[in-house]
């Protein structure tokens, strides 16, 4: 046994680093009695842990997240693509058959706001004008008032014409992001919904998956079938667009090359403006936009991560881990719902070590 | 008597007759007188009597005694008297029973001494084994009624029990005490050994003290003698265990970091290996070795002095090469600026004036005069590797292959390159001409090469925000390959390839994310044949030279290529980046220009001083910058006409397929 004392503060310094990243990882807790088929949207009410669920087994379903309590369900004639809350105790959800509907959770009651012509794809409540917004795969966009819940003609706005296939919406203040098939990005003024503000493209080569906007306004995040989310500025200007980039992300290296996985979908942190995106990798990464770090990576979930929500106080994250048919109809780990704790360190956002030389 | 009685009356009867005494009073005196003496006669014979009584009294009494005394010791009286035969007076009897008497009291008493002997004893041996010290007979009875030898060998053999008794518990008791003390130094040693490995383990590793004075009761025995560990409980099991599970536990956390340390060692060997481009010859050795101390096979200090030894020998050697190395090191940039310098001669261009031309046009004349030094700068390694070759009668490597052969590749690879150049020459001249005889046949035209040159320029002028880019691409690879790779991406080709991954997304291919993966999976191939050139640059000049100036080679000008080629490129940085961690990893492979690639991530992501690390795939809290690029600028959207139309995963599993009339406003979007 020779040691001398200058191995010791090496031993020191690893225990602690050790230490560090002994930290114990797991999953959250998963909620009991989930959807018994594919999970295509869950969202956290603005008001309280209550948790809307929309899922491919045609039910939209309740949850009190924190007492992991299932709160109440709503059968529809066909897949739920879409759900969003109206407020606590209401929502509104977009169907494969064509339908928008607004429930009252606790009365249990369901109102048709109206019809689009194909499957409804996403649905949003703009909490600014009082409005909700449907996008389907019919190539439009519907705006509807909620109040006048008792028949098309008096509900429905106005239907705003899109180059494609409506995938992904994304809404902040008066302003509405739409990611369509064919790679288009139309940004609406919801004050003026005559025509969009901006026209722009995909900067990503392949399909958009998600669209969601910053929380601060600036901008948007869009994620594609091919590992890769772009950040982009409203601001045309050239010092606007000059801040714009694109990274990759849910990859997996393998004998020498790279397996790209989908990003389903993105969730920013409603405090920290940090955002998480969920693959098909089954992996959930937070990453700080403005540093361009990642900050964590969560332990890889059983299957892909169909959605993510962030509580109105993002102390808790919701993970949808459900196969999204990436590989079409094929044998797949059970549907779940999982509710993780977030602790500080895994959001908030960590400035750069070293500084930025003059670019 | 009857003289004297006679005398005395008479003298009465002279007296009487001299007095006159009257007969009567003569009478009454002499009456009186025998009255008196009968008196005294009687007087004596009552002494006597009593006298007699009490010797009588004495004889019996004795008798009695003696009677009592030999039924108690259980014999026989020595005399009996025989009462019809009278021997004598009774004094004479006495006489006679008196000594008996004596000696049988004396004998009583001796009998009862044996008895009071042995009675004791059995009483002392009866508390002592009874256990209860409490218990002591004050007083010991015996029975002076039974005092007879057979009582008292009754009572010695009792006696000899007890003794037997006493000694057999005696024997077990110093077994016992003997077990109890080897037991005792048994576990005295062994706490002892643990304690001493406690405290081998803490001085190892820097314990801290709170954790250490948990043990401090055991490690202050380390040293103790049996007879000075008086604490109770501490040589317990209890105690033993726990301290043992402390040892055990130190141990494991030693051998980690035992381990850490042998893996730091290696790397550190690794590291100046790979400083020094030589090959570590016990690579694998060592790996075995780690292996064997995860198993506990080996210990982990035999291999770090191993480590360590090789660490030295490396070091050794390293000082001999540096002289060698760093002239080497000259050699390569050297080399690396005749190449550009190469490049930068073809450009046409090169003469325009835009932004950082001063600095391109300052460095090619730097590049010049380093070039015409570097026959000298080759001749003169040559010479020095040669000596040393000599000196050491061993070959000398660099990254494994032997620096004189490097060398003389360079030279016969330099000559060809000459006759390359020569043989150009001859060419340009001839193309001159035709153009020429063309030029007098069909009027002016540009030329192909002019035009080519004219996309090429602005990615030699080293300047502006794409540029910089670009030339990246030309830096790192200096190899025509990549050339042909942007054109077949940039040029026709492009639909095609498009295509394909749009197929990818048709309901009857299998899944989009495998047809993605073939998709990257090509480009993966194609990117292929570009190792073993960019390891060894003598190569690539070679091959570089009569490609480099195909026509459509580079970047295209057009948007969408240009996006793609910067999709490409990401992807060739990407392996780069692989591959520099191949090297680093292994070092095995001779990498020409390690300086070079490794700036390269930090160029294609634009955030320089942060090196792009590939995203490792565990969880970490470790923030890892991201694999940014630059989004290509948003470019004119191509027709869809003849496309499949593209479905997303839900629609596929909705079974939605899009109307005809939709498709046609496709086609007039």
């Amino acid at each position: 046994m020779h040691f001398t004392q200058e191995y010791s503060f090496e031993f020191k310094s690893r225990i602690a680093a050790k230490i560090m990243t002994a930290a114990p990882q797991s999953t959250g807790r998963e909620l009991t009695s989930p959807p018994t088929d594919g999970i295509s949207n869950i969202r956290f009410s603005n008001h309280s842990d209550n948790l809307l669920v929309s899922s491919w087994d045609k039910s939209v379903r309740l949850y009190d997240a924190s007492a992991n309590a299932l709160r109440g369900e709503f059968m529809h004639g066909g897949a739920v693509l879409d759900c969003c809350f109206h407020d606590d105790s209401s929502g509104f959800t977009a169907c494969a058959d064509h339908t928008v509907r607004r429930l009252v959770f606790n009365q249990g009651r369901e109102d048709i706001l109206g019809r689009h012509d194909a499957p409804v794809r996403c649905i949003e409540y703009s909490y600014a004008t009082g409005q909700v917004i449907t996008g389907s795969w019919d190539k439009t966009l519907k705006c509807w008032d909620p109040r006048g819940a008792s028949g098309q003609e008096r509900s429905l706005i106005g239907t705003y014409t899109q180059p494609e296939r409506v995938y992904s919406l994304s809404l902040v203040g008066n302003r509405l992001v739409v990611a369509t098939a064919g790679r288009h990005v139309n940004v609406y003024d919801l004050r003026n919904m005559n025509q969009p503000e901006q026209r722009r493209e995909s900067s990503l080569k392949y399909q958009t998956r998600c669209v969601r906007c910053y929380p601060n306004g600036t901008g948007y995040a869009l994620s594609s079938v091919e590992g890769r989310v772009a950040m982009e500025f409203f601001d045309l200007s050239e010092a606007g667009q000059s801040k714009k980039y694109a990274f990759k992300c849910h990859r997996k290296s393998e004998a020498g090359r790279d397996i790209v996985y989908p990003v389903n979908s993105i969730a920013f942190h409603p405090i920290y403006g940090t955002f998480a995106t969920g693959g098909c990798d089954g992996y959930v990464n937070v990453w700080d936009g403005n540093n361009k770090k990642r900050l964590y990576q969560y332990p890889k979930y059983p299957t892909s991560i169909a959605a993510l929500s962030f509580s109105r106080d993002g102390r808790l994250l919701a993970v949808a881990s459900s196969y999204t048919y990436e590989e079409g109809d094929k044998p797949h780990e059970p549907d779940a719902i999982f509710v993780r704790s977030v602790n500080e360190v895994e959001v908030k956002p960590k400035p750069k070590v070293l500084p930025n030389p003059a670019t | 008597m009857e003289t004297a009685c006679g005398s005395l009356l008479y003298e009465l009867q002279i007296i009487w007759d001299e007095v006159g005494e009257s007969d009567a009073e003569r009478d009454r005196m002499l009456l009186e007188l025998e009255r008196e003496c009968l008196e005294v006669y009687r007087r004596k014979v009552d002494q006597a009597n009593r006298c007699r009584a009490q010797i009588r009294q004495a004889i019996a009494e004795s008798e009695a005694e003696l009677a009592a005394i030999c039924s108690a010791i259980g014999e026989r009286p020595v005399h009996i008297r025989q009462s019809d035969q009278n021997p004598g007076s009774l004094k004479d009897e006495l006489r006679s029973i008196l000594p008996q008497i004596e000696e049988m009291r004396k004998r009583k008493c001796d009998r009862k001494n044996q008895f009071v002997e042995v009675l004791e004893h059995i009483q002392k041996l009866k508390s002592e084994l009874s256990n209860s010290s409490g218990y002591i007979s004050t007083t010991l009875v015996v029975d002076e009624a039974d005092l007879s030898l057979r009582k008292l060998e009754e009572l010695q053999r009792e006696l000899q029990a007890r003794q037997n008794e006493k000694s057999e518990r005696l024997k077990q008791l110093a077994a016992a005490i003997q077990r109890l003390k080897e037991i005792k130094i048994q576990r005295m040693q062994r706490l002892q050994d643990l304690a001493m490995s406690l405290l081998q383990l803490w001085n190892l590793m820097d314990t801290p003290p709170e954790e250490q004075h948990v043990f401090q009761k055991v490690t202050c025995n380390v040293a103790a003698s049996e007879n000075e560990i008086m604490e109770p409980y501490m040589l317990s099991a209890d105690i033993i265990n726990w301290v043992e599970t402390e040892v055990s536990r130190l141990e494991e956390l030693k051998t980690s970091k035992m381990k850490e340390l042998v893996l730091k060692k290696k790397s550190e060997l690794e590291d100046i290996c790979r400083k020094t481009h030589l090959i570590p010859e016990t690579d694998i050795s060592l790996n075995i070795a780690i292996e064997a101390i995860e198993s506990g096979a080996v210990d982990a200090t035999y291999v770090l002095e191993q480590i360590e030894l090789q660490i030295a020998k490396v070091k050794e050697e390293a000082f001999s090469r540096k002289d060698i190395l760093d002239k080497v090191e000259k050699w390569m940039v050297a080399c690396e600026e005749e190449s550009w310098l190469e490049e930068y001669n073809r450009d046409e261009n090169r003469y325009n004036a835009g932004r950082g031309a001063h600095l391109t046009l300052k460095r090619a004349e730097k590049a010049r005069a380093l070039v015409n030094k570097l026959p000298a700068l080759v001749d003169a390694l040559a010479s020095k590797t040669s000596s040393w070759e000599n000196e050491r009668g061993i070959e000398f490597t660099y990254d494994g292959v032997r620096l004189l052969s490097m060398l003389e590749e360079y030279n016969i690879l330099q000559k060809e390159k000459e006759q390359e150049r020569k043989r150009q020459r001859d060419q340009k001249k001839l193309q001159g001409q035709l153009l020429a005889e063309q030029e007098a046949l069909y009027g002016s035209k540009p030329s192909p090469m002019k035009n080519q040159s004219a996309n090429k320029g602005p990615r030699l002028s080293c300047s502006g925000k794409s540029n910089r880019r670009l030339s990246l691409g030309g830096a790192t690879l200096q190899t025509p390959k990549p050339d042909i790779l942007y054109s077949t991406r940039a040029t026709p080709n492009t639909q095609h390839a498009k295509k394909n991954d749009r197929l990818s997304h048709e309901p009857t291919r299998d899944d989009g994310f495998q047809a993605l993966s073939s998709g990257r999976r090509g480009l993966d191939i194609a990117g292929l044949p570009l190792k073993p050139h960019s390891f060894n640059p003598p190569n690539a000049h070679e091959i570089e030279s009569p490609m480099m100036r195909k026509p459509f080679s580079p970047i295209s000008s057009t948007d969408s290529s240009k996006s793609n080629a910067t999709n490409i490129m990401e992807d060739l940085n990407r392996k780069h980046n692989e591959m520099l961690q191949k090297t680093l990893t292994s070092n095995n492979t001779p990498f020409a220009t390690p300086s070079k690639t490794i700036s390269t991530p930090d160029e294609e992501n634009r955030t320089p001083k942060t090196m792009a690390i590939p995203v490792p795939s565990t969880p970490s809290t470790v923030s890892v910058p991201m694999l940014t690029a630059i989004t290509p600028a948003s470019r004119v959207l191509e027709s869809m006409k003849d496309e499949e139309i593209e479905y997303s995963f839900e629609e596929r599993r909705a079974g939605f397929v899009l109307p005809k009339e939709h498709r046609n406003t496709v086609i007039q979007i």
